[in-house]
């Protein structure tokens, strides 16, 4: 009726922590969320925040399924605490339905080689690991520790990176055309950030100390760009790893293959144990890592990095501040789960930092919208940046439409919007006026506009 | 509190109100009366205010439950003040408290009138006090909801302060698509009566209004002996109908997704007829002999109970004259009201049926101590929360009823008058018995009882807790001075 466009209809099993972010984010999408859980007051709470409707019962019950409208849904997504009750939940959803995507988290290291196998197998459309995800976000970070962020693009080929410009560096007072005809221009600053605005910049944006930019550009000429500019490339070389849960054996994993020197604390003696069958290479430390001199014992002095990765964010900020107090050279990267004081947070020195559940939601939310978008074009990626103010949206052209084929110069677009990168079969191109988007390429855009689905969205 | 939001719900509200004022204006015009003037300045009046001061959308539009009774609360007394103007400009009904009382009884669907003649009322006056019923049956928040986007999970707070039962649910996901469901349904409904009633021989005009005041179960006439004079087969329609806008519109809901059977399976729905059932073979027995043949009297006592029980207030006969059992019956309906989610007022049988197993699991509980037992509704477990939250409004159902009418007594009519005209304005039905009756109106109460009316008009439409948490002071602590700050 008065509607514009229509929101998927959704049901979500488990109002957990996971599960809470991903309503509210969808919810804002405007999508159509029911959410399945036991637990009545968890259930009220969420349904008194945001606009969906709660269901009380079993997700993996034929009955609750069935009043939950699984026959007319589109996507089923099972964030509870079990890996089995999801995999089950959405074995038996898709009995129903067979064109309903299912999306299962399972973050259990036990099934971590088999995920391919299970996805095809039991036809999920994705798997979500939250814990697994934070850790790739993480190790990242650790390979390039001069950006604060780092996130891929186009499936590899480019990078997001965020860094801030610090004081008496050379991008001090620039212009961003100066630095296109002077450094390089295969790179496009998509925003900066400057106390709490945000800009999407232009040519004539002058640049100072404190910013904070994003910028996007192939590995390499981020490599050369950061080296060209005064910032060391190289990875960290050793690092202490607090908090033993699962996203700490994913990084440590992970670092430990590269060759980087694992420090890893954690509370529990059993979990150490099970640690050091499954790391042998790395250094378990049974201790309590909120403890000043058992961190001076493990050397945080002589290591360049510290992750903060335990299960309490409070606990996770102060460790970094303490060694951020240590040495203000020390890499720090810090994990939050809860979302509701990022200002706070931003406020803080910590340097940098990961929302595991963001980068979860991310992803489901970036295929909502692909499964929203017209077939012209899709959403292939996107990532929110500076706290949700603006939108990274990488879209997949498939045919022809009012955006393509025309010169960049000639095309009205959206205000606060900038197509930052085109790919073309694999070549990055930094778009200038004379430039256009064609039919199979795949455009990056940023905007701080919301809800974009297809690329005729950017023109006014 | 989240002022800016309720002024801005308020601006939307008042442009609300004055567009559909524009309706009584069509009507005037097409009968050319002069009131119409009156009705077109205030509506562009109502519209540029309203637009001026909606015009800015708040950045923060969360709104907790306390923001949402007080702005349900001051939506209402808004939309009657700014109402019942135009009766007054128009001196169709010159003083200020009785037009007041007219419209809050409009658009709380009550039906209680001062007017001793309807009939010299012009058209115009005549379609904006039946269309009154017709955005009070459903409620104006909810209309807001359906049509004005607004983002965020906190809307619903406004729903449920002004939807009545003791549990107010959605049936789709999000707010504005269900309240949007709602406004169809009702739309739907009301179109299929004026279609029907126009087509079985009453004039375009009375079909309009009669649906109106059918479909928000309000029970304003056109006709100065409310529904006597209309022939039997159009007592029929209506009844019917009554009955119909009376019943959870859950259940047309389900009836519209095709699941026919849930809709038959709500045990409220059930209830509800076999109430309406019973009432009326009691009354058809007691009244034997009373009128001609079996038929005319089956029609007599079930438009009444339908009229009664959905809070209506439309009668077909002088009720007041009939034995004392049918006149009790009559007076129990008026309690009991109409369904959860319906438009109808009352107590509302969602709220007895909850009662009715809490006091039977409480003598079980009395035979067995050690037991442990839940409530089931429609197969569902009933929340502790929501048997609290019905026993507490029971309470302050009867302290309010009895407060009421300590204050109408001091007047000193007979305590039949004092006790049903307090349910029947409490109860938003509108005639009640003795001197409040089918053939009577309310215009020889003295201003004070009529404030009192008013008052529980508007308590009875919202369900009193919204009223009483906009009445409590405490609701507005620290709005207009910031908590001193401790530290430099």
């Amino acid at each position: 009726m008065l509607m514009g466009k229509k929101g998927l209809k959704i049901i979500v099993v488990g109002a957990g922590k996971v599960g809470d972010t991903l309503v509210n984010r969808l919810a804002e999408e405007g999508h159509d969320l029911v959410i399945i859980d036991k637990n009545v007051d968890r259930l009220t709470e969420l349904a008194n925040l945001c606009d969906c409707m709660g269901i009380i019962g079993n997700g993996a019950s034929h009955e609750v399924l069935e009043e939950a409208g699984i026959a007319t849904a589109d996507l089923f997504i099972s964030v509870t605490e079990s890996d089995e009750l999801n995999l089950l939940c959405c074995t038996i959803a898709k009995q129903f339905n067979k064109n309903l995507a299912t999306i299962a988290r399972v973050r259990n290291p036990d099934y971590g080689k088999e995920i391919p196998y299970l996805r095809s197998k039991l036809s999920l459309e994705m798997i979500i690991n939250p814990e697994y995800e934070a850790a790739v976000e993480a190790a990242r970070i650790l390979f390039l520790p001069a950006a604060i962020s780092i996130n891929s693009f186009a499936h590899g080929s480019a990078e997001l990176v965020k860094i801030k410009i610090p004081e008496g560096n050379v991008l001090d007072g620039k212009t961003i055309a100066y630095l296109g005809s002077n450094y390089t221009n295969d790179l496009v600053i998509v925003g900066v950030e400057r106390g709490d605005e945000v800009t999407i910049p232009n040519g004539s944006f002058e640049l100072s100390a404190g910013d904070i930019i994003s910028f996007v550009a192939t590995r390499k000429v981020c490599h050369s760009f950061l080296k060209s500019i005064g910032f060391n490339t190289n990875s960290v070389r050793s690092t202490i790893i607090i908090g033993g849960g699962k996203s700490a054996y994913y990084l440590a994993d992970q670092l430990i293959k590269t060759g980087i020197d694992v420090k890893l604390i954690e509370k529990d003696p059993e979990r150490c144990e099970e640690l050091s069958d499954l790391l042998p290479k790395a250094t378990i430390i049974n201790g309590d890592g909120i403890n000043e001199s058992l961190l001076e014992e493990t050397g945080i002095r002589d290591v360049d990095s510290v992750v903060a990765l335990t299960g309490i964010d409070e606990e996770n900020i102060m460790l970094t501040l303490f060694a951020r107090q240590i040495s203000r050279d020390i890499k720090s990267v810090t994990k939050i789960n809860k979302i509701s004081f990022t200002d706070v947070i931003n406020r803080l020195d910590l340097g940098s930092v990961i929302y595991p559940k963001l980068i979860t939601s991310e992803a489901i939310i970036t295929y909502a919208r692909a499964r929203q978008a017209s077939i012209g074009s899709n959403v292939e990626v996107m990532y929110h940046l500076f706290d949700e103010r603006a939108e990274a949206i990488e879209f997949k052209v498939k045919e022809p439409s009012s955006a393509t084929g025309k010169q960049l110069k000639e095309m009205k677009l959206k205000p606060n919007t900038l197509v930052s990168f085109i790919n073309r079969s694999g070549r990055i191109i930094i778009p200038t006026g004379s430039d256009s988007i064609e039919v199979g390429d795949s455009v990056m855009i940023v905007t701080k506009n919301k809800g974009f689905t297809t690329l005729t969205d950017i023109v006014r | 509190m989240n002022i800016r939001m309720l002024v801005y719900i308020l601006g939307k509200v008042l442009l609300i109100e004055g567009a559909l004022m524009l309706m009584p204006v069509i009507c005037g015009l097409f009968y050319g009366e002069v009131q119409v003037f009156y009705y077109i300045g205030l509506a562009a009046i109502y519209i540029g205010a309203g637009f001026l001061i909606s015009l800015k959308k708040p950045k923060n539009m969360t709104i907790f439950i306390k923001d949402g009774c007080v702005a349900t609360a001051l939506s209402w007394l808004v939309l009657s003040v700014c109402g019942c103007i135009p009766f007054v400009l128009t001196r169709e009904i010159p003083s200020f408290t009785d037009a007041m009382f007219e419209t809050a009884s409009g658009f709380t669907t009550t039906g209680a009138s001062i007017l001793t003649d309807v009939e010299a009322m012009s058209h115009t006056s005549l379609m904006w006090r039946s269309l009154t019923h017709w955005i009070g049956g459903m409620g104006v928040l909810v209309f807001l909801l359906a049509v004005v986007p607004m983002t965020g999970g906190s809307n619903m707070n406004l729903m449920r302060a002004e939807s009545p039962g003791p549990t107010v649910g959605k049936i789709v996901p999000k707010v504005r698509s269900t309240a949007k469901m709602l406004y169809l349904i009702y739309l739907v409904m009301t179109l299929t009566e004026i279609i029907l009633l126009f087509v079985c021989g009453m004039p375009l005009f009375d079909s309009i209004c009669t649906a109106f005041g059918t479909a928000g179960t309000g029970g304003f006439g056109v006709k100065n002996d409310s529904f006597a004079s209309y022939a039997p087969h159009i007592q029929w329609i209506v009844g019917v109908f009554m009955i119909m806008f009376g019943a959870n519109f859950n259940f047309y809901y389900y009836i519209t997704t095709k699941q026919i059977s849930k809709a038959f399976k709500m045990s409220e729905v059930r209830v509800y007829l076999a109430v309406v059932a019973v009432a009326t073979a009691i009354i058809f027995f007691s009244l034997r002999g009373m009128y001609d043949g079996i038929g005319e009297t089956l029609r007599q006592s079930f438009f009444q109970v339908s009229s009664i029980i959905t809070t209506t207030g439309f009668a077909t006969t002088d009720f007041d004259l009939w034995p004392t059992i049918a006149k009790f019956i009559l007076l129990s309906l008026m309690i009991i009201g109409a369904c959860a989610s319906s438009t109808g007022g009352g107590v509302k049988i969602a709220r007895l049926q909850i009662m009715f197993k809490s006091i039977k699991r409480e003598i079980h509980t009395y035979l067995h101590p050690r037991t442990v037992k839940k409530i089931h509704i429609d197969g569902k477990p009933v929340d502790g929360d929501i048997e609290h939250s019905v026993a507490i409004y029971f309470f302050i159902y009867l302290v309010t009823f009895a407060s009421s009418m300590f204050i109408v007594a001091f007047e000193g009519h007979d305590l039949v008058t004092v006790f049903s005209s307090v349910a029947a304005t409490l109860n938003n039905i509108g005639p009640g018995l003795s001197l409040v009756g089918p053939t009577h109106n309310y215009a020889f109460f003295s201003d004070v009882s009529k404030w009192v009316f008013i008052f529980d008009m508007i308590a009875g439409r919202l369900e009193l807790l919204p009223l009483i948490v906009f009445l409590t002071p405490s609701t507005y602590k620290g709005i207009f001075k910031k908590a001193p700050r401790l530290q430099g």
